[in-house]
């Protein structure tokens, strides 16, 4: 704690213990203690550095005005400083403790009805709660039964908060076991830490009884304490050490069998979940064992499959549940389908009353769901397990879609009283949508590939699809298509198809489907490249959707009256061209089409994510082309000629784009022209920045503090060439403007830029002097005006300081503009010397609050507030977002 | 009450209903399915259908080259097309010169309307809304003005021939009744059977012969397209024809007017049950879009009213975001500019939101502005001003969707030949693949959207929980699901208990017993009425009076007093005098209760009282006496032998127990 907070802090406490109602905010109490366990955390001792705290605190519990936040804040505080064994004694000296925890104290003054004190008195012990003696304190103060009543509090936070507590004290004080336990290394502090035992005794025994009592509910409003108990047993059990958990589990074993015989659908997820805590640390407990087998064997469908789904989840490897819970999974899918997916289904009665539950269809559908998510886990469980190959639960995936969509054969067996509750609902279809996506890890889920393929393009051509249906659909085929490498399957028909409704789908009347489908596009083109990389076979693009060539379609988009279409169609334009980028391939006729209606996109657009698309689109061309070579044909070259004419527009464009992110694109783009330039330099460091021409930095700013690289190496002759066409190509116009631009992302990362720059080209250092004055012929243009005029107003600013200092009276070059109106031009390394980008580093890489979230700034606001609040008449109004 | 149903076709229904002494005729539903049968209509000579083989049977038998071509491997009865029409012929089934009144639902449902008001003997009157008449006109004279543009000199018959057909090959052979066929009606006989129609708006009632009551209500499907209500005092039965749900244009269907009807009769459900109108509607702006953007022409083959006012709707928002601002739109048809202009005038029809446009003061639909800024334009036929006009590639609205008459006959011949063009139906009455055999081999792009707004299953069979009809009558085709999708059991009726199916020539006995009348006195016999409580709320009186019927209303009137007969010495005259009028019997009520029976005869010396009980009430043996009094629900029955002053007493005794009136 600085000095200053430490002067502060006395008077806080005194705005505090008059009752705190002038506070600025209702955080700035949050504030503090956070503040204050940070302190605590870093090994610092409050009680010894604040003496005032303790005063605070005994002054405001015995204050019955005080204000019950307040209140809850002085608790809270209590426990942080009681934390550690020699502050708690400390604290125990004064009869402060006492009263602070007093529950009759309390309840007396009427404060206890206040959420905002129950949950600081539960907060405060739980800090407190850290070592013996607050344990014994704990018991003896006879705490344990209020904590009970609290788990079933009326307020959500509190019973939570309550739960975490109870399960606090018995993890945190369980006996330390013989060897390698897990869950102990708080505790390996010393043999002080050991409680005595008879306090430790005392409340597992009152909890354990408690437990057992509210475990089963005896009234059905009840419930919700079971519900509670259950939480926190789970949370118990899948922590405890051996000595605890067994004794626990014998103290509820009776009460849990009894839940589980009453089949309460409420408590069924719940208890599941105890149960299988219960399972993953006992390992083979028989009666636990035993209870499993009792859930998995519930008669109501429903809460089965759920039972099923949550035992799947756990991923436990006992053979004999797994199989059972894959069983009760797959039933409905068997029945749905008539695909047999189980053997010979025994007629009995779980399948009768499983295909009762069926006949109605909200059951169904939430039913057929759970399975349906289940199903890439089932496949992937060890073949002794499945009753039928991974392959054929594709194949009930597949015909579940077909159904859904209403085209099922009539021929297919499957119970058509249910399977009419699916045909047409879009949930189940997103299900079944998505479990096929996932299905492509599946053992020989390839077998289906062609069946996939045919039923999902059924899926895209069907007209009642959903948008987000068709959606799905889309990255469905793209995932197959991603795991196949052979596309011999793929025939002219189902080519054709594709072909068509992918056609059809670009004009469709929502414009989430057209974006769905001009995305689809694009990712094709990617994942196609991708195969392509992997193995010369052949063109997956080609084979899916033969010679159509998707660059009209993406180019159609490109008009669209939907901003997203249209961002969409060119990122996916940008992913078709990449490979021909990348070969250096020669232009085509479309592409000086495409960049000059990009062009106009870029400057006439009105929303901002086409732009913003547009500046990419040109960041993905730069990447990836090759840059030309004397040995390049002319087409090629006509390409980089296209290219780099786009590239200044999209710089100047961009620019003065309105949109920050376009400007932050803007300058990802210049940082590859700068790259280009001057990567043979010794001393330009590539990627200055810490994300480098990543795509999507949506103005993510690196925390990465800056670090000046200086150098000493002599610069090569080519430099100033280098600069002089940084400076043609308007790179440094787009670094100038972005410095002074008002949102911080681009000016930070404008002025990383030129610190690169200016390292490279003209270093402080003084064996670089030389070469720094050939820099210094080379100049740039400013314009009279915006950006322009306020780089001229920093130079001269920086120059009449300079002038001062070494009584240079030459600014000739700068008196140019003195009202605005003309350009002026100014030497590069000059500026980039005179702009200050160091200190100006500095203001940009602190976060825009960094003055007004330190401690001390929080203390002088509750003063300032206390202050003004004393004044009569005066409003404060804080703007706390 | 009973049901004729003279045409089994789900959605062109014709059913007459005969209920308390009138007869009325439910639509007179047109089936042209019949004219697939036949050779399109070119409006222009076509080389290609003018030089088709005629046929000849293989063994050379039968010899109808004349009249039957082979176009595209299938046979086609080269003559005017002919339509099915409901079953009148058969005139042992019904008479339709008996008909009181037609009720009409919508104006797809009247077209057969000329042969039944002008070859039947028909004398009644025909009730149909505002719309109905004015589009259904439209349409009739559009298929006249079709037919006659291109006469055909001959009429083929010979081909009917019972002998003849069965040697024909394909759907020809297995046709039925085309003895029924006809070939349609003049303009003058559509003049004349429209002249007979009277005018009714939304719940307006009308008196039938004072019998029943009949009134239209909005049924949602198309311009004034109504659901009709027919009740009397006591009975209610609805008819609900092509009524939809969904927010076109149309004023919304009027649901709960049809609540409590005794007997419902369902028809003109959606034909395309698995075609969702939304999804359909997408899928023609997208192949329409599609096909542009290639440079290819959308020919649409429609009806020139209904569905095309939200085509154009639809397409008119739809246009700017395909980019498709200067591809031109022509609707083309005798009466397109009728069609256009009336739509925008039947403000009271439409629905709300359309309607609140008229006062801003906007047109309800904005084909309106299509047509301002030279989008649509609409043509009476290809002849004249369109030729000069036309641009390609557009996109061109026309009729017949059947493909065998009217303007679309040559846009067929046009654009079939090129893979760039779409054909794109979207009315549901016909098979599109029959529509298309005699254009085969085409290289033209189909694509079939139906769009039919009418109610699907499952928006019937909620509207039905709702409105809980007694009893559900509807055509046979209804109540299983489509032969083509038999797993689908989504797509059929069920209902508890089971509707009643019918089909062609079906009479069927509505289950709905008349039970009561309603009887009206006339005050001055109300005024003589005394009544007796029998039970708190209950009051009884004796009548007498003489019943006056007449137009199906039924009045209780004063006995006429017999005139005062002049004293006459003739002894004949004596003769003639009315008997003297009885005072009539008090009439008894209530019940005897057997304890407080019991307790009576024992107070009067009857001792010895057996009581037996029987299926009807008790009989009590008087022992002593040997007689039995038997007390029924209906009835009180003493039997002693001959011992008057007994019974008597025990008459009396019983009779303290009743109430006399």
């Amino acid at each position: 704690m600085d000095r200053e907070c430490a002067l502060l802090l006395p008077g806080v406490c005194a705005v505090l213990a008059g009752s705190g109602s002038s506070l600025p905010d209702d955080t700035s109490l949050e504030k503090l203690l956070d503040w204050f366990t940070g302190i605590t955390e870093d090994g610092g001792s409050l009680l010894e550095t604040c003496p005032c705290l303790l005063k605070l605190i005994s002054t405001v519990v015995h204050n019955a005005a005080s204000d019950p936040g307040v209140l809850s804040f002085t608790l809270r505080l209590t426990g942080l400083l009681a934390a550690t064994e020699e502050s708690f004694k400390t604290i125990q000296e004064h009869p402060v403790l006492n009263k602070v925890f007093n529950l009759q104290h309390w309840q007396e003054a009427g404060l206890w009805e206040d959420p905002c004190l129950r949950i600081g008195w539960i907060q405060g012990l739980r800090s407190m709660l850290q070592h013996p003696k607050a344990l014994s304190f704990f018991v003896q103060s006879g705490f344990i039964d209020p904590l009970l009543q609290l788990q079933t509090d009326t307020s959500l936070f509190i019973a939570e908060a309550a739960n975490q507590m109870l399960a606090h004290i018995l993890l945190f004080f369980q006996p330390v076991p013989p060897a390698g336990c897990k869950g102990m290394d708080k505790k390996e502090k010393g043999d002080g830490m050991t409680p005595s035992s008879a306090d430790y005794t005392a409340v597992v025994k009152s909890i354990s009884g408690y437990l057992k009592e509210s475990l089963v509910p005896k009234e059905s409003k009840n419930v919700r304490q079971s519900l509670q108990t259950l939480k926190l047993l789970a949370l118990l059990l899948a922590q405890a050490g051996p000595p605890l958990r067994d004794k626990l589990l014998q103290t509820v074993g009776d009460s849990l069998e009894e839940l589980v015989t009453a089949g309460s659908s409420e408590l069924t997820l719940p208890l599941m979940d105890v149960i299988l805590s219960a399972c993953s640390s006992s390992g083979t407990d028989e009666r636990i064992t035993r209870l499993l087998s009792s859930m998995l064997n519930i008669n109501k469908p429903a809460d089965l499959i759920h039972a099923a789904a949550a035992f799947l989840r756990r991923g436990h490897h006992d053979t004999v549940h797994t199989a059972r819970a894959v069983r009760i999974l797959l039933l409905p899918l068997d029945i749905m389908t008539g695909q047999t997916l189980l053997g010979t289904i025994s007629t009995d009665e779980h399948q009768f009353s499983v295909v009762e539950q069926l006949k109605s269809k909200s059951s169904c559908i939430s039913m057929i769901c759970v399975c349906l998510s289940n199903t890439p886990q089932i496949t992937l469980t060890p073949p002794d397990v499945l009753p039928c190959l991974p392959v054929s639960i594709v194949t009930a995936v597949l015909s579940l879609l077909r159904i859904c969509s209403g085209n099922s054969p009539s021929s297919s067996t499957g119970c058509s009283e249910v399977s009419r509750n699916v045909i047409g609902s879009s949930k189940v279809q997103k299900c079944a949508l998505e479990a096929l996506t996932t299905l492509t890890s599946s053992p020989g889920a390839k077998e289906r590939i062609s069946e996939v393929f045919t039923v999902l393009i059924q899926y895209l051509e069907n007209p009642d699809s959903d948008p987000t249906v068709l959606h799905k659909s889309y990255q469905a085929l793209l995932k197959w298509t991603s795991v196949c490498t052979d596309f011999s399957f793929i025939t002219d028909q189902l080519r054709h198809d594709l072909v068509e409704v992918v056609k059809k789908r670009v004009c469709d009347m929502r414009w989430e489907v057209k974006d769905s489908t001009v995305e689809f596009l694009g990712h094709l083109a990617g994942v196609c490249d991708s195969i392509k990389a992997a193995a010369e076979e052949r063109d997956a693009s080609e084979a899916l959707l033969g010679d159509c060539s998707t660059t009209p379609l993406l180019r159609e988009a490109l008009q669209d009256s939907e901003s997203y279409v249209r961002a969409s169609a060119i990122s996916a334009l940008a992913k078709t061209l990449t490979h021909r980028w990348q070969q250096g391939a020669t232009l085509t006729e479309e592409e000086p089409e495409i960049v000059s209606r990009l062009l106009e996109i870029l400057s006439q657009d009105s929303e901002g994510f086409p732009r913003r698309a547009v500046v990419q689109y040109f960041i993905s061309w730069y990447s990836s082309h090759s840059p030309p070579s004397s040995s390049s044909s002319s087409s090629s070259s006509s390409s980089s000629s296209l290219l780099m004419q786009s590239v200044r527009s999209v710089l100047s464009q961009g620019r003065a784009d309105l949109d920050w992110e376009v400007k932050v694109h803007t300058l990802v783009l210049a940082e590859l022209l700068l790259d280009e330039a001057f990567s043979g330099h010794p001393g330009y460091k590539k990627g200055s920045d810490s994300h480098h021409a990543s795509p999507h930095a949506y103005g993510v700013v690196s925390e990465q503090a800056y670090t000046l690289h200086t150098h000493t190496a002599t610069h090569t002759e080519g430099a100033e060439s280098d600069l002089a066409v940084v400076v043609e190509q308007g790179v440094v116009s787009v670094l100038l403007s972005g410095l002074v631009d008002c949102d911080r992302p681009v000016a930070l990362k404008a002025c990383r830029l030129l610190i690169t720059l200016r390292e490279t080209v003209c270093p402080l250092s003084l064996g670089a002097l030389d070469a720094s004055a050939a820099m210094a012929t080379v100049s740039c243009e400013l314009p009279g005006c915006g950006w322009g005029r306020e780089i001229l107003k920093i130079l001269k600013m920086k120059k009449s300081d300079q002038a001062k200092e070494e009584d240079i009276a030459d600014q000739s070059g700068l008196n140019g503009a003195e009202e605005g109106g003309d350009s002026v031009c100014v030497s590069v390394c000059e500026a980039l010397r005179s702009l200050g980008l160091d200190e100006r580093m500095e203001v940009l890489t602190q976060s825009s609050d960094h003055i007004h979230n330190s401690p001390l700034s929080l203390l002088q606001d509750i003063l300032t507030a206390s202050a003004t609040h004393t004044k009569p008449g005066e409003e404060v109004i804080v703007d706390c977002y | 009450m009973k049901l004729y149903c003279l045409s089994g076709h789900p959605t062109l229904p014709c059913n007459v209903l005969k209920f308390k002494s009138t007869t009325i005729m439910l639509d007179c539903g047109l089936d042209t399915t019949s004219v697939l049968n036949f050779l399109p209509l070119p409006l222009v000579h076509s080389p290609r259908l003018s030089k088709l083989p005629g046929w000849v049977s293989k063994d050379g038998s039968a010899n109808l080259q004349k009249e039957l071509k082979e176009c595209a491997g299938r046979v086609f009865v080269d003559s005017q097309p002919e339509f099915c029409l409901p079953e009148y012929i058969h005139r042992e089934l019904l008479d339709l010169s008996t008909i009181d009144v037609i009720l009409i639902s919508n104006y797809h449902c009247m077209m057969a309307l000329p042969y039944i008001t002008e070859h039947t003997g028909f004398t009644g009157t025909v009730y149909a809304t505002e719309p109905t008449l004015t589009i259904g006109r439209l349409f009739m004279e559009e298929l006249v003005n079709f037919m006659e543009r291109v006469p055909k000199a001959q009429s083929a018959t010979c081909w009917k021939n019972k002998e003849m057909q069965r040697m024909l090959p394909g759907p020809l052979k297995d046709v039925v009744d085309v003895w029924a066929w006809k070939r349609s009606y003049s303009i003058q006989e559509v003049n004349s059977a429209l002249s007979k129609v009277q005018l009714v708006g939304y719940s307006q009632k009308v008196e039938l012969f004072g019998a029943v009551q009949v009134s239209p209500l909005s049924s949602g499907y198309s311009l004034g397209s109504s659901n009709w209500i027919i009740q009397s005092h006591h009975e209610k039965v609805s008819y609900v024809s092509g009524s939809s749900l969904l927010t076109t244009h149309p004023q919304p269907m009027d649901q709960s007017s049809l609540k409590n009807s005794d007997v419902l009769i369902l028809t003109g459900l959606t034909q395309m049950p698995t075609a969702n109108p939304d999804g359909m509607l997408g899928e023609f702006c997208s192949n329409l879009a599609m096909t542009i953007r290639a440079g290819g022409n959308v020919l649409v083959p429609c009806y020139s009213s209904g569905v095309i006012y939200d085509l154009l709707e639809c397409l008119y928002q739809f246009i700017d975001s395909a980019n498709l601002g200067t591809t031109p739109f022509y609707f083309i048809s005798p009466v397109a500019n009728s069609s256009l202009e009336f739509s925008q005038i039947f403000a009271e029809w439409l629905c709300h939101n359309k309607q609140s446009k008229v006062y801003l003061p906007e047109p309800p639909f904005p084909h309106a502005e299509l047509i301002q800024t030279n989008k649509l334009k609409h043509y009476p036929s290809i002849h004249g001003d369109f030729s000069s006009e036309f641009r390609q590639p557009c996109v061109v609205f026309t009729g017949h969707p059947s493909l065998r008459f009217g303007d679309v006959v040559h846009f067929m011949e046009l654009w079939g030949k090129s893979s760039i063009n779409t054909i794109i139906f979207t009315e549901p009455d016909f098979s599109y693949l029959d529509a298309l055999a005699p254009y085969q081999p085409l290289a033209m792009k189909c694509v079939y959207c139906p769009i039919d707004t009418r109610l699907n299953f499952h928006q019937v069979s909620k509207l039905l929980k709702e409105v809980q009809p007694l009893h559900v009558v509807c055509p046979e085709q209804y109540t299983q699901p489509p032969l083509t999708q038999s797993h689908r059991s989504d797509l059929m009726l069920e209902l508890q208990p089971p509707p009643m199916p019918y089909r062609r020539c079906s009479v069927l006995n509505l289950p709905h017993r008349r039970r009561y009348e309603r009887v009206y006195i006339l005050p001055e016999l109300a005024n003589s009425l005394v009544p007796s409580e029998i039970k708190p709320g209950v009051s009884l009186a004796t009548v007498s009076a003489v019943l006056h019927s007449k137009d199906n209303k039924h009045t209780l009137q004063l006995v006429p007093k017999p005139p005062p007969v002049a004293p006459s010495k003739k002894r004949k005259r004596v003769l003639e005098e009315p008997p003297a009028v009885l005072a009539p019997k008090t009439l008894l009520s209530g019940a005897v209760p057997l304890e407080a029976f019991l307790a009576t005869l024992q107070n009067h010396g009857f001792t010895e009282v057996k009581v037996e009980e029987t299926a009807d009430g008790h009989i009590l043996h008087l022992q002593a006496e040997d007689t039995l009094i038997q007390l029924e629900e209906d009835g009180t029955h003493i039997v002693c032998d001959n011992n008057e002053p007994l019974r008597t007493t025990l008459r009396d005794l019983v009779l303290r127990f009743l109430q006399k009136l």
